[in-house]
């Protein structure tokens, strides 16, 4: 009996580990091409000279692709977005759980459908506007974009947050002497913290993960990350090494953000699900 | 203190592709300076809607709300001077026992900060919280969190203060205690206050006089005491009084009786046109069982011993609605024991059987 009970705990941990593999071998095989020479980049499975030359030329600008610029571009793209959703988002979202207007479900219906009309559809058009405008290849023109992937979020998910406040904490804050705009800055944002931090990771990690975006509505300017690292693999020969060091470079301010704030994030995301 | 008026108050919610509801259908009320005032009724009967109305918390459809003598409706939430204990207290949870009660006056900005410091240390020895100053609302118990909430509505030290079902969220031993201090503080200070309840035995309890309020009219204003022993219609009789009252539809008789059924008459306390239909009405503690051939004749269906008193179920011959009677401690009834009722016609209660107003 026991026996077996241990066998069962044996099969279970190779089973785990099986999985853990698969589930990481994708990330640890970038990490072998990041590492490995150009001139073992076909030649090799697990065993080559390592070397760090594939971050120091994509790091340092060489092959004439400005890797910098377009980490810094995703930076800026992606906070600015993120920090204007915030701004336009928080109030809207706080005003729709609190009050029925006339066509307050149809906007925030609107507001989601933005969600679920793929990129694709409207590029072209968006393509024809910002060329006219001015507005391709800047940093407006991004942020602006990316509140299509943004702001719909942070609205229905702060939504829920407002939601489930009871409103009774705002009405004593008026009775003691708050405006309305006072008891939403001062008592109902501060309650809503770890929401905002949570939301604000999620949007953060959608906006500088867009590709088509990008893609199509910047040339050189304003490129981010995910259509840079691609430039590695244009050329007479695809550059294997370097695409895999740039993509892992770019994996490490998402993941440094959601590392700081998981503390809020653990709460964040449990909010709601349980009530005090 | 301050006296408050209603005058004709009305709410109408309407929304669009939707019947508009009337919650409040023209109440008019004055509350004398530091009276208590109870505001009974079921659940959606448009009690809490006037307390909302009154703190400005609600618009107003129509009719009047006068603090002082001086319109308040124009005037929004902030600016009314109005103190409000929420159901379930809004305390701020980041802050303090002793940072929320200074939160009012802070807002105002109408105290210097040694003052709100003294005014946080009165009122919290008041209410008896001055060891709880430090912690934190999460940790507090429902007793101590309503204290805390009630605190804060009288730190401002508001013309007009608003409970709202202040009790409801107490255990038995707590609402005792809570109610006897909450009775005390209001007594002290003065306040002139509406209490809003469904609960019968809150409002009897502290209430120097009830509204009893159904579909956003009040029925019944007066004393607990004129509410209990003469009750306006059939509603009021009905909702106050536990066990509650014996309600029995009958046909007034031309010896100043009512007929229930064949066998079963009761005297009426006052004349009622013969064949009129009418509902009477006797509370279980005014029904007194007695021996032989004195008053109507019943069979017992149920008794329950309560210790303090019993409560039997008794069935009249040809009457379909059961008979409620309060007993004696010591009296011991089973299961199909014949008995018989009298009841004093004085507190005997009748009722127009079609609109339910009182006879009397």
């Amino acid at each position: 009996m026991t026996m077996r009970k241990r066998l069962l705990g044996w099969l279970a941990d190779a089973a785990l580990i099986l999985y853990f593999v698969f589930a990481l071998f994708p990330i640890a095989w970038m990490v072998i091409l990041s590492l490995k020479p150009t001139n073992e980049l076909f030649s090799t499975y697990f065993s080559f000279s390592p070397t760090l030359d594939g971050y120091r030329t994509v790091l340092g600008d060489s092959e004439g692709i400005p890797f910098v610029r377009f980490f810094v571009n995703s930076l800026v793209v992606s906070v600015g977005a993120v920090v204007l959703s915030l701004l336009v988002g928080l109030p809207a979202a706080y005003a729709s759980a609190r009050w029925r207007f006339k066509g307050s479900e149809n906007l925030m219906f609107t507001l989601l459908s933005f969600r679920f009309a793929p990129e694709l559809t409207v590029i072209i058009p968006l393509f024809v506007l910002y060329q006219k405008l001015g507005l391709f290849d800047t940093y407006v023109g991004m942020i602006w974009v990316l509140q299509l992937v943004t702001l719909p979020l942070i609205v229905w998910i702060m939504r829920s947050y407002f939601a489930d406040l009871t409103p009774e904490l705002e009405q004593a804050a008026l009775l003691d002497g708050y405006t309305r705009k006072q008891a939403f800055l001062k008592v109902a944002l501060p309650l809503v913290k770890p929401g905002v931090a949570a939301v604000s990771l999620l949007a953060f990690i959608f906006a500088w993960n867009n590709f088509v975006f990008p893609l199509i509505l910047t040339s050189n300017e304003a490129q981010t990350v995910t259509v840079g690292a691609l430039s590695f693999l244009g050329g007479d020969r695809p550059k294997y090494n370097l695409t895999a060091a740039a993509a892992l470079v770019s994996v490490v301010p998402p993941l440094l953000l959601a590392l700081t704030i998981q503390r809020y994030l653990v709460r964040g995301l449990s909010f709601g699900a349980v009530k005090s | 203190m301050t006296e408050l008026e209603l005058r004709d108050l009305r709410k109408t919610y309407a929304a669009r592709g939707r019947p508009a509801v009337d919650a409040v259908r023209g109440i008019d009320l004055a509350l004398r300076s530091g009276e208590l005032l109870g505001l009974l009724g079921p659940s959606g009967c448009g009690k809490s809607t006037t307390l909302r109305m009154i703190a400005g918390l609600e618009s107003v459809t129509g009719g009047d709300i006068l603090v002082g003598g001086s319109s308040v409706i124009a005037r929004p939430a902030q600016q009314r001077n109005i103190g409000v204990a929420f159901e379930n207290y809004a305390l701020y949870p980041p802050l303090t026992v002793a940072e929320n009660l200074a939160f009012g006056l802070k807002a105002r900005k109408r105290a210097a900060r040694g003052d709100v410091d003294r005014k946080v240390r009165e009122i919290a020895d008041r209410v008896d919280l001055t060891p709880l100053l430090d912690a934190r609302p999460t940790g507090l118990s429902s007793g101590q969190k309503q204290r805390v909430s009630l605190a804060r509505a009288l730190i401002r030290e508001p013309d007009v203060l608003l409970l709202d079902e202040p009790l409801s969220h107490l255990d038995a031993a707590q609402r005792d205690t809570t109610r006897r201090e909450l009775k005390r503080i209001q007594r002290d200070l003065g306040h002139t206050t509406i209490l809003v309840t469904h609960d019968q035995e809150e409002a009897l309890s502290l209430a120097d006089r009830i509204a009893v309020m159904k579909d956003g009219v009040i029925q019944q204003l007066g004393t607990p005491y004129e509410i209990y022993d003469s009750p306006a219609n059939v509603f009021v009789a009905d909702f106050v009084g536990e066990p509650a009252i014996n309600l029995l539809p009958g046909t007034a008789t031309d010896d100043g009786h009512a007929r229930l059924s064949d066998s079963a008459r009761l005297a009426l306390p006052v004349p009622v046109a013969v064949g009129r239909k009418v509902v009477v009405g006797i509370r279980p503690e005014d029904l007194t069982l007695t021996g032989e051939d004195d008053g109507i004749a019943a069979r017992v269906v149920a008794h329950e011993p309560l210790l303090e008193s019993g409560i039997a179920t008794l069935a009249l011959d040809g009457v379909e609605r059961p008979l409620v009677v309060l007993t004696d401690p010591e009296v011991r009834l089973a299961h199909d024991d014949r008995v018989h009722v009298t009841a004093d016609p004085d507190l005997t209660h009748v009722f127009d059987a079609e609109t339910g107003d009182s006879l009397r």
